[in-house]
């Protein structure tokens, strides 16, 4: 019988760490809406949930928030969806781990009746007319201009003169593919300006670290770079410190999260191009309750951006 | 034989089978929406990938050997896959050629590991690294998308109400189920992992079935592709990181030992089926995905624990 105790004491503990964890009952009469981001481990996504969660809270709707577990893993994110088609929530939220990967899940969502807002990364629009599906609305940054306000910067502070090179996102995402294509139209008007590597370091840090690593050891005098992601650059910002040229590159983030903000404070990073994630999440959290209501929405919301540099970093907190 | 006997005998099949309804007794309890035929059909479909993957794990687990590249030949044969149909390769030839690629793979890991005489980890831990870096080499790093209906119907088609991938699990269990127990490649499977020199010496040509059993597992891991990329319309040189784990905690979880010489692919799919209901549940009952870790860690370790409770309690 020892077996049969073994069995029941370890379903015991599982029911037990489940029923911990399990956050209230969603069966009270207000809305649920879903919020899918691409991953909880960025602070960028935090942001973003601090911002639905807010908007969530003074607008008396429930809301969920779910992610996998790595940011490329669309596979895992598409789970998630049909889960919570299955769980009938009232509206999804999404940030897209794939721009084109995603659109069999928001067929999926619209087959059950599912408004989708879509967050952050854009929906590929042919394939998504090609596949029949529908979103409400997209709410994002403008990541060309954004891409563009970096490479002007970057003339600017070279002097029009100088060997870059590029850590680039994912290729296929849509946000890292505008910023790197707004970048590259705003340098190649300065011939002086040479790119001599554009590589990916897949949105991580540890990666942003070896990855430029590797580029300083090819062209040990390059003067700047631009990284599609503050976690990409803030990896490349300490290769550049164990190669003692800390201040001698100018280093181009995106994303301005706190750990950025401090490092151009402290004159490791140049710049970098705020997003405002948190109005995100708010403004899709709201445009989904309001599509609940039946009232009509504005189907593509531009969420500011903006350069931060040492010059303006006191006045824009997040 | 009588049932009790027949227990004894299988008892290990039991103890997971019973896990698994334990656990789905747990969600049901917890949450309205597990329990109804469309959320179990998710369920089915979402676990197809890993366990079409598991049950090739599963031969070369028994037969005491193990392959990390599964997730990355998925990913190249998906890619291959992939850029044949977009040329305008006809649907069979197209996917004869990327399961082909997964076959040939896994052949390649066999021959490493047979005539070369490295150990199965560190020949499929290279080819994990040179199957991913000639995905990401053949596409640029770009995924491929874009597919004809008749293609995408793989994974997404409903024949008689059962999702094309669920038909598909199936179809390679039962196959998989056949070749285990009765035909001699199952029984060599077998022998291998317990007692590798003995079945030399009993005259098996075990370089031959060992190579063969690797290509199995690869050309599995291309099936997996074809759905894999049906599904998300698009492939992708980074798909499947990671699926080789998951893949081997389902075959653990269902019974078979990493020690090799015993095993079962029914106790598999139900590994699988366990870590996918686990995943669903969690979030039907919306658990953070940090949590989820934590639980489906624990899963693996007790379920381990219970197995070697179960054995000893036999002997």
């Amino acid at each position: 019988m020892k077996k049969s105790l073994f069995i029941m004491s370890a379903a015991a503990l599982l029911l037990f760490s489940v029923a911990c964890q399990r956050n209230q009952a969603t069966s009270d009469g207000r809305p649920t809406i879903a919020l899918v981001v691409k991953t909880l481990n960025n602070p960028f996504f935090n942001d973003m949930q601090k911002g639905a969660e807010e908007a969530a809270k003074s607008l008396n709707v429930h809301l969920l928030v779910q992610a996998a577990e790595r940011e490329v893993d669309v596979e895992k994110q598409m789970q998630i969806i049909e889960n919570l088609i299955e769980s009938k929530v009232s509206a999804l939220c999404i940030t897209p781990s794939g721009s084109k990967e995603i659109i069999p899940a928001i067929v999926k969502a619209n087959k059950a009746g599912i408004p989708v807002v879509i967050l952050d990364t854009r929906v590929n629009p042919e394939a998504l007319a090609a596949a029949n599906g529908k979103i409400a609305a997209f709410i994002g940054s403008d990541n060309l201009e954004g891409g563009r306000l970096a490479g002007e910067l970057m003339v600017r502070t070279l002097g029009g003169k100088g060997k870059v090179a590029i850590l680039e996102g994912i290729p296929g995402h849509e946000t890292g593919d505008s910023r790197l294509k707004g970048f590259r139209q705003a340098v190649a008007g300065s011939p002086g300006i040479q790119i001599v590597s554009s590589q990916t370091a897949n949105w991580e840090r540890d990666q942003g670290y070896t990855v430029f690593q590797n580029m300083l050891q090819a062209h040990p005098d390059i003067q700047g770079l631009f990284a599609c992601s503050d976690l990409m650059a803030l990896g490349a910002v300490e290769a550049i410190r164990a190669a003692g040229k800390t201040g001698k590159i100018t280093v181009i983030g995106f994303d301005a999260f706190s750990e950025a903000r401090e490092a151009v404070r402290k004159g490791e990073m140049t710049a970098t191009v705020a997003q405002f994630p948190a109005d995100m999440g708010k403004i899709g959290v709201e445009s989904a309750a309001r599509l609940l209501k039946g009232e009509r929405i504005q189907e593509e919301v531009t969420v500011k951006i903006q350069l931060i540099t040492r010059d303006n970093l006191n006045s824009n907190k997040p | 034989m009588t049932l009790k006997a027949y227990v004894a005998l299988h008892g290990r099949q039991f103890g997971t089978l019973f896990g698994l309804i334990v656990l789905c007794a747990v969600m049901w309890i917890l949450t309205p929406h597990f329990l109804t035929v469309s959320n179990l059909l998710n369920v089915a479909e979402q676990t197809a990938i890993i366990a079409i993957i598991a049950a090739g794990m599963t031969f070369v687990i028994i037969t005491a050997g193990i392959d990390l590249s599964v997730g990355s030949v998925l990913a190249f044969s998906g890619v291959v896959l992939a850029s044949l149909l977009q040329k305008g390769v006809p649907l069979v030839p197209a996917l004869a050629i990327g399961i082909g690629v997964g076959f040939f793979t896994g052949v390649l890991n066999g021959l490493l590991i047979t005539i070369g005489r490295l150990p199965p980890f560190i020949a499929t831990l290279g080819m994990m690294s040179v199957a991913r870096g000639a995905a990401l080499l053949y596409t640029g790093g770009r995924p491929i998308s874009g597919f004809s209906d008749s293609f995408r119907y793989l994974a997404t088609g409903k024949p008689l109400g059962i999702p094309m991938p669920v038909l598909a699990m199936l179809a390679i269990f039962f196959m998989a189920y056949f070749l285990l127990t009765k035909t001699k490649l199952g029984r060599y499977t077998y022998a291998i992992g317990g007692n590798e020199e003995a079945t030399i010496l009993s005259g098996v040509n075990v370089r031959l079935y060992k190579t063969l059993i690797y290509g199995i597992c690869g050309g599995l891991a291309g099936l997996a592709a074809t759905i894999l990329t049906a599904r998300l319309n698009s492939a992708q040189p980074i798909a499947g990181m990671n699926y080789e784990l998951d893949a081997i905690a389902a075959t653990v979880i269902g019974g078979t030992s990493l020690m090799g010489g015993e095993g079962h692919v029914f106790g598999t799919l139900i590994g699988a089926l366990i870590i996918g209901v686990l995943r669903n549940g969690l979030t039907l009952l919306n658990i953070s995905s940090f949590a989820q870790q934590i639980i489906i860690g624990l899963v693996i370790i007790v379920a381990v624990l219970l197995d070697m409770a179960l054995k000893k309690s036999r002997r």
